[in-house]
């Protein structure tokens, strides 16, 4: 059988060049997010936004409802448990630069879909485990918040517990 | 696709220099997966709009200089889904345990995809990895690269590039005996951010193929079909593509599989060429799957040709969950 080939031969001499650069840029996260991350800092909260017209819950908190198109403001947010059930997931076990360090991204590292309590949509994060057979489509998930608050996503919420509890 | 290769406005270097456009109107389509289904679309309709005559279609990626994993994750929010998001293969294992967790598809016909496709793979000579004796222990005792898909369940990275002319009816007949004929070409998506999804289906491949067998008046894929280049990353993917194109019901893919319908010898080969688990470099793959939906009805297959073709259906499918979907005949649909 033919084998892969390797990526690069042993004896091949590799040219890298090192340095460090700043690349600042600006991003408009959106009026809703930002109260998202308000609460989250000032009161420890998660905030989603509910479609007034079909009543869909979307978290991450969205500004538009795909499925009505209806526009949603600050004042359609609604706080969500920071508990969940598990709908997909899987342990990454492959080598990558991540594009927002420019580094290895550490791993193997789990993630999942989740659905917070209350919310129709998949919220997609790391989960705390990277032991498959320690994991199952229906577990329960929960929040684990960083003692110091910043205001930014995955500092403040660095990953979701498995939790054993009936929904 | 610059973001992958890491260089920018590389149709720069590719447009005209490598591929002959000097002088001649070059653009430029980049759509992630679904680049050479949209360039195979895009070239259709400057042919049948009438604009030209004749035209001339690249697809090409050079992986091994870039970092495709790091560019796709670029493709996605930066608050909400980069962090944990791990480019397509993270995607695509999430999906693939849904879809066995709903259906309750195994990890042996999963990995029986890719045992037929790249020992179909064998008798193409230009597929990347080629493993006419691959056995299921094989692809199952590989190293799980992200739960539940292994090394051998997941395309390569591959080099490569692909040409296809576009030509009118006039100009066709200059050029070949045997021209492959458009009969629909169909794109859909449905996306408005990621998690919206259900993820363990592709509704977009039901949405484009059911507009195209309307078009090109297929009743019965798997019936009034011939043969299919289908765009799987994954050995998953393929079992719930077939479903998605409406080639068994939905949590048959793997029964249809199992029966052998799939196989070269079976009542729709899917992927003779060997798919996208033999060969993936990622700007050309979903127009290799034009190409080779093409070569299949011009019988030039050599060792990779089913017999009697006499339609054929192409697909691309790209990271927001996108589908488009070509029907070829061997005549022209009137």
């Amino acid at each position: 059988m033919k084998k892969l080939s390797k990526r690069r031969k042993s004896n091949e001499e590799i040219f890298e060049i090192k340095w460090k650069t700043d690349l600042p840029y600006r991003y408009s996260i959106g009026k809703l997010a930002v109260k998202f991350f308000e609460e989250l800092k000032e009161h420890r909260k998660i905030m989603g936004s509910k479609c007034k017209k079909c009543g869909k819950v979307h978290f991450p908190p969205r500004a538009v409802c795909a499925d009505c198109l209806v526009k949603m403001t600050v004042d359609d947010m609604v706080e969500l448990p920071p508990k969940g059930t598990l709908e997909g997931f899987t342990v990454v076990n492959y080598p990558f630069t991540d594009p927002s360090t420019g580094g290895i991204r550490p791993f193997p590292y789990g993630y999942g879909l989740f659905k917070l309590d209350g919310a129709d949509t998949y919220t997609m994060h790391f989960v705390n485990e990277t032991d498959v057979t320690k994991m199952k489509i229906g577990q329960r998930v929960e929040a684990v918040f960083n003692d110091k608050l910043i205001g930014d996503f995955t500092a403040d919420i660095p990953y979701f517990n498995i939790i054993k509890e009936e929904k | 696709m610059d973001h992958f290769e890491g260089i920018n406005f590389s149709e720069m270097w590719t447009g005209i220099d490598a591929a002959p456009g000097y002088l001649k109107p070059v653009v430029k389509i980049a759509t992630g997966g679904t680049t050479g289904s949209s360039l195979a679309i895009c070239g259709y309709h400057n042919i049948a709009s009438g604009i030209y005559d004749k035209v001339l279609v690249v697809g090409w990626e050079k992986l091994n200089e870039g970092g495709a994993t790091t560019g796709i994750i670029t493709a996605f929010d930066p608050v909400w889904e980069r962090p944990s998001l791990a480019g397509a293969l993270g995607p695509l294992a999430l999906m693939a345990g849904m879809y066995s967790a709903k259906y309750g598809i195994t990890p042996e016909q999963a990995a029986k995809v890719t045992v037929k496709n790249r020992s179909n793979a064998a008798n193409n000579p230009f597929a990347h990895l080629q493993m006419p004796d691959i056995t299921i222990d094989y692809v199952m005792s590989s190293q799980v690269i992200s739960y539940p898909l292994r090394l051998h369940d997941c395309c390569p990275q591959s080099e490569g590039a692909c040409a296809l002319i576009y030509a009118n009816e006039k100009e066709a007949k200059k050029i070949t005996d045997t021209p492959a004929w458009f009969h629909a070409v169909e794109t859909a998506h449905y996306y408005t951010f990621g998690t919206d999804d259900k993820m363990y289906d592709l509704p977009t491949a039901t949405i484009a193929s059911k507009k195209a067998y309307k078009r090109a008046g297929i009743k019965n894929p798997l019936r009034d079909l011939d043969v299919a280049e289908i765009y799987e990353p994954t050995s998953w993917s393929e079992l719930s593509w077939t479903e998605a194109l409406g080639f068994c019901k939905p949590g048959e893919g793997g029964k249809l599989l199992d029966e052998g319908i799939t196989q070269m010898s079976g009542e729709l080969p899917v992927n003779p060429s060997g798919g996208v688990l033999s060969t993936n470099p990622i700007g050309a793959t979903a127009l290799v799957r034009v190409a080779e939906a093409a070569i299949q009805i011009m019988d030039r297959g050599g060792k990779r040709q089913v017999p009697d073709v006499e339609k054929a259906l192409a697909m691309g499918f790209g990271g927001s969950l996108w589908t488009e979907v070509m029907i070829l005949g061997n005549e022209p649909l009137r």
